[in-house]
């Protein structure tokens, strides 16, 4: 059985939604449809799309479509996931999955009443080096979690940076945590599959680096740091856009061992304890990560032998684990409770660094 | 008469309102996105006191400051768009933003428009080698097989046709080829293309049409204001048109002295038809910059004709090698205030055969 997709939502992330559903198989884009004719109109022909769109009802009533990724900022999240699951279809929401936690969880309870699927985009933890850490834990080698750092680095100076501080009326405005809330997403989902289930403790600080007045829009703040306690384990995240280079990773402190991971370079590392006495043990755990680095690049090399080292290789993984899903009836990639995990400490670092917004 | 001119802050926004100004208009609204914008016209007031420069700070991609902007005016000079960022960037700020202004000045006959287009809109892949691009040249016919940028300003021409079919407005449009200056960018891609600190050489001995800002920003006026321009659309480049070899040897002489390899036009063929092939078996794990199709559109090398142009009374203000010189200048400031410039280790080479060697050392 072949998947009838649509897009709504025609904005620069769906060229990267477009372009993994057209590499998969057992699905075929049908449809995009954005408020705005004109972008619907680009992104259709410039990926060949048969049927575009402003009208999401319309979309909905010409097309049998079995998912409708919904790709338009989080405000519009929910009322496009409730018509779609009403019109009987599955959804993949980009993230962040809605406004705040309520508004997530409403989505989730309108999808499960539907009896429909839903996943959102969480692609880095569909990276090769995450699902190797995920086996990692799962062995053991890792033992109890104790401590995990996630860092990510951003660019203000990058195109959609530079679209959000130009323009005061940008959707990123109209977040209750702004900037953070669109992109921390990916950082602390790397997190909370660590976090036990317990009451957490969010200490969360942030602050504006750039000089006032450079741009229009002051109310961006656009350095960030949290700590988060869950239970015995304890979490530290940063949101960075002022160090260079901008990089993306996550560091698992476990009481047996501690795991890097480079979402840039896509390398994951293991520190072990070091078993050689005196001086030998301090000369040969550089020899040790070299070749373990290079077995990393080996692997990368292998991948991109493969074709398997796009931008979006991780989006691609997600997506197949969930089209199976719904053809297979198999369990979602992403479990609901941890999307509103991750939602929840989100509306908790928005609240503690930004003034409520009316929303 | 009052006039409006989009994206008035740009590169070529401003220099078409100091060239509006040379011409003795006064009355000009100069659509700007930001408050900060306005400063960059302190030294334009003070050349010209008796401007009455009026500020319209507004985004034509929301409709409201379209309508704003274009409250009252009789010709308004299009130069707004979206010069990089991912495809629906472009697009927002090219089309959208032109279908907001012209939804704004629907049904006012009076209004004239001028809008400048690009040389990106001529479809020449299809043309043999050297083959003249003049007025006549078809337009694109595939630009999904181009790049966003050419996509979209094809896009917005379209769009702007569309309309004065409908609404009967008068309707000028320009042509630019690369516009360049102090403060523009330092190579077009028809030279070649930037890998780090190195650049691939693909021009060669291809004509570059460039057109000086303040010679652009000329024309813009020319046509804009000409009477028997209604209607009719217009290539803008200079006369003197240097090879982009001739640009790449001005440029390592006199504002840095990077490394570059030349790759001849026939291997550029060649490996774009292997280049074409890898990205379709990897399913596009490298991004498509080498088809066939834009290999053949950049770098076949054509020859450009302005004599239209000419005819309506549009004269070359800055001659080339005065704004090479103009331009080189600038950019080596722009190097050493950011620290990127190499070090001017002034090897001795023997320069490359151009065509007359004096013309732009």
């Amino acid at each position: 059985m072949t998947l009838n997709i649509g897009i709504v939502g025609c904005g620069k992330i769906a060229d990267g939604h477009v372009e993994e559903i057209q590499k998969l198989s057992c699905v075929r884009l049908v449809a995009v449809c954005d408020i705005e004719p004109i972008l619907a109109e680009q992104l259709a022909r410039r990926y060949s799309v048969p049927h575009w769109y402003s009208d999401f009802d319309r979309m909905l009533y010409e097309n049998r479509l079995d998912v409708v990724h919904v790709v338009t900022p989080p405000r519009s999240h929910l009322a496009l996931t409730k018509k779609s699951v009403e019109a009987g279809c599955h959804v993949f929401v980009e993230k962040p999955l809605a406004m705040n936690w309520e508004e997530g969880r409403s989505l989730i309870e309108c999808v499960e009443r539907a009896g429909r699927k839903m996943s959102i985009n969480h692609w880095h933890k569909f990276e090769a080096p995450s699902l190797e850490l995920t086996e990692f834990v799962a062995s053991g080698e890792l033992g109890e979690p104790v401590h995990i750092e996630s860092y990510c680095g951003y660019d203000l100076a990058d195109n959609f940076g530079r679209a959000l501080l130009a323009d005061r009326r940008h959707w990123i405005h109209q977040l209750p945590g702004k900037l953070f809330q669109n992109v921390l997403d990916h950082a602390i989902n790397k997190i909370t599959p660590f976090l036990p289930d317990e009451p957490l403790d969010i200490i969360a600080r942030a602050y504006r680096r750039r000089p006032l007045g450079a741009d229009d829009s002051d109310g961006i703040m656009d350095e960030l740091r949290a700590m988060i306690f869950a239970g015995r384990v304890s979490a530290y995240l940063t949101f960075c856009s002022h160090a260079r280079p901008a990089g993306q990773f996550l560091r698992v402190h476990g009481t047996k061992k501690t795991v890097h991971i480079d979402y840039v370079y896509r390398t994951m590392s293991v520190e072990v304890i070091q078993t050689v006495p005196s001086a030998f043990g301090r000369l040969l755990p550089p020899f040790k990560s070299s070749w373990k680095s290079l077995v990393q690049a080996t692997r990368n090399t292998r991948e991109f032998a493969g074709s398997r080292f796009h931008y979006f290789a991780g989006l691609n993984r997600l997506l197949s684990v969930f089209y199976q899903s719904i053809l297979q009836d198999t369990p979602l990639p992403i479990p609901y409770a941890e999307m509103l995990l991750v939602s929840e400490i989100m509306d908790e670092i928005s609240a503690q660094v930004y003034s409520p917004v009316v929303v | 008469m009052k006039l409006l001119v989009t994206g008035a802050a740009g590169f070529l926004g401003m220099a078409v309102v100091q060239r509006l100004l040379a011409h003795g208009r006064t009355d000009i609204r100069c659509n700007v996105r930001r408050r900060t914008d306005i400063s960059k016209f302190d030294s334009l007031s003070r050349q010209y006191p008796n401007a009455g420069l009026e500020y319209c700070i507004g985004n034509l991609k929301y409709r409201d400051d379209a309508a704003r902007a274009v409250r009252a005016v009789q010709v308004i000079f299009h130069v707004a768009a979206g010069m990089q960022g991912a495809p629906a960037d472009l697009f927002l700020d090219s089309v959208v933003a032109s279908r907001n202004l012209l939804e704004a000045v629907a049904g006012d006959r009076t209004v004239r428009i001028v809008l400048v287009s690009s040389f990106s809109v001529y479809g020449v892949a299809r043309l043999r080698r050297g083959a003249r691009v003049n007025e006549q040249t078809p337009l694109e016919a595939r630009p999904e097989w181009r790049d966003a940028y050419s996509h979209a300003k094809l896009r917005q021409e379209q769009l702007f046709w569309e309309y004065q079919q409908r609404h009967g407005f008068e309707l000028v449009v320009l042509r630019p080829g690369g516009i360049y200056g102090p403060g523009g960018g330092h190579c077009s891609s028809r030279v070649g293309l930037k890998i780090g600190n190195r650049l691939v050489d693909f021009g060669g001995r291809n004509l570059l049409p460039l057109t000086y800002v303040d010679n652009c920003a000329e024309a813009v006026v020319v046509a804009g204001t000409h009477e028997g321009a209604a209607g009719e659309v217009y290539n803008v480049h200079d006369n003197d048109l240097p090879t982009c070899r001739e640009y790449l040897y001005a440029y390592k002489k006199h504002v840095t002295n990077v490394m570059s390899l030349r790759v001849p036009y026939f291997c550029l063929r060649l490996l774009s038809r292997l280049f074409a092939k890898y990205h379709s078996y990897s399913k596009g794990q490298l991004p498509p910059i080498f088809t066939p199709y834009k290999v053949a559109t950049e770098w076949a090398g054509n020859h450009f004709d302005n004599s239209k142009l000419r005819s309506i009374g549009w004269r070359q203000l800055v001659t080339t090698s005065e704004g090479l010189r103009r331009s080189f200048a600038a950019f080596q400031l722009e190097l050493e205030s950011s620290g990127d410039v190499q070090p001017h280790i002034r090897v001795e080479r023997k320069p490359p055969v151009v065509e007359n060697p004096m013309k732009y050392s």
